[in-house]
């Protein structure tokens, strides 16, 4: 389990636009101790300022992609959460480049890499220890 | 005033027959009553993060992006010049990323962001979605991924992860064109190309959970970059060539990556 504070972003294509927020929610909770979401958030939350193809852009609008990032950079910094869980590849680069720009003291992870940390496995699965 | 981003070719011309095309064939009940019902109460204003973080700007307002490009496109029926277009491209692809939170404020309803959308496929038309755009839509078109991944690097990379991460995980495979899969998981093309090792955890997750899995070795690349810029056409060809992978093999359900 993750212990310190965690916060959790809703990319648009999975909360607004795919009404998932609820699950995505529940996961996050199976993973953490100290759950912190972010003001307005869900269906409302705040698109990472990042989508809509706009990190592909490219540099000739990186300037005005982190300038409009402030609000998200914002919501993340007023939940003193240390890790964001990011289930979009999408959003996480942004969220990477807002960390930098904002100087936001977080890592952004997505799902994929912290389960298989902390998931259960079969024992099956599990490799005999060599003796040597 | 951003500098600007689109276009810096000195090409002057503008079809405006396709736009009028375009704008005909856009004009169907909804985008009618839409332009048509906004009262401009500004609701939709507090809503967008690029109006909160320009100090609410006007400019940012969505009801105003939308009257300023598309709507602005229906006042001159057509009519406008490559400098007028080329404005509206630096609103519909840099002042906006599409989310739809604005649609959550209005009282009406109106689907704001894809009348941008609208916006942005009549800019693709006349060539004036951004470059970086350009480059992932002739990838999509060349080898049915933005990262121009050859079908042998994919398979490879999948192959050279499983090989790793059988070490941690007993028995761990990542099936390619498995047939009957119930689920067919698709990757974003950075994956391959940059996180290799984003590919390995979804598949111990996939292998712990014991599930039926397979990756296609064609039809694996879940973005749509040609839908953001506004191309209708290769947007259509990349999503069916994923649709393709999932009924050739017989897949149960289309799995998308984080």
């Amino acid at each position: 389990m993750l212990t310190e504070p965690v916060t959790y972003q809703d990319p648009c294509n999975i909360s607004r636009n795919g009404g998932l927020a609820k699950q995505g929610r529940e996961l996050v909770k199976a993973l953490c101790t100290d759950f912190r979401d972010m003001r307005d958030n869900g269906d409302y939350n705040h698109c990472c300022g990042g989508g809509g193809g706009y990190i592909p852009m490219g540099p000739p609008f990186k300037r005005r992609r982190m300038e409009s990032g402030r609000v998200k950079a914002e919501q993340i910094r007023e939940t003193g959460a240390k890790t964001v869980i990011v289930p979009c590849h999408n959003c996480i680069d942004q969220i990477r480049d807002l960390n930098k720009e904002y100087d936001l003291g977080i890592k952004a992870v997505h799902f994929k890499t912290i389960i298989p940390h902390m998931m259960i496995i079969p024992d099956d699965m599990k490799h005999e220890e060599e003796s040597e | 005033m951003a500098e600007a981003a689109v276009d810096t070719t000195e090409d002057q011309t503008v079809d405006t027959k396709v736009i009028k095309e375009r704008l005909d064939l856009l004009k169907g009940g909804r985008f009618k009553m839409w332009l048509e019902i906004c009262a401009h109460c500004g609701l939709c204003a507090d809503s967008c993060f690029f109006y909160l973080a320009h100090d609410k700007d006007p400019k940012y307002m969505p009801s105003h992006k939308v009257m300023k490009t598309l709507g602005e496109l229906y006042d001159k029926k057509g009519e406008v010049d490559r400098a007028t277009l080329k404005e509206m491209a630096e609103v519909v692809y840099g002042d906006c990323t599409a989310c739809r939170r604005c649609s959550m404020f209005c009282p009406f309803g109106i689907d704001i962001a894809t009348m941008i959308a609208a916006g942005r496929g009549i800019c693709c038309s006349q060539d004036l979605h951004p470059d970086g755009l350009k480059a992932a839509i002739q990838n999509y078109k060349d080898t049915g991924n933005q990262m121009a991944m050859s079908s042998e690097d994919f398979v490879e990379t999948c192959e050279w992860m499983a090989e790793e991460t059988e070490e941690e995980l007993k028995g761990l495979e990542i099936p390619i064109d498995k047939q009957g899969a119930r689920i067919m998981y698709t990757v974003n093309a950075r994956e391959p190309k940059f996180y290799p090792q984003d590919i390995a955890e979804a598949a111990m997750i996939f292998h712990a959970a014991r599930e039926n899995w397979t990756m296609p070795s064609n039809g694996w690349d879940d973005t749509n970059l040609a839908m953001f810029a506004g191309d209708g056409k290769t947007m259509t060809a990349q999503v069916k060539l994923v649709y393709d992978a999932a009924e050739r093999l017989g897949a149960e359900n289309i799995g998308i990556t984080e």
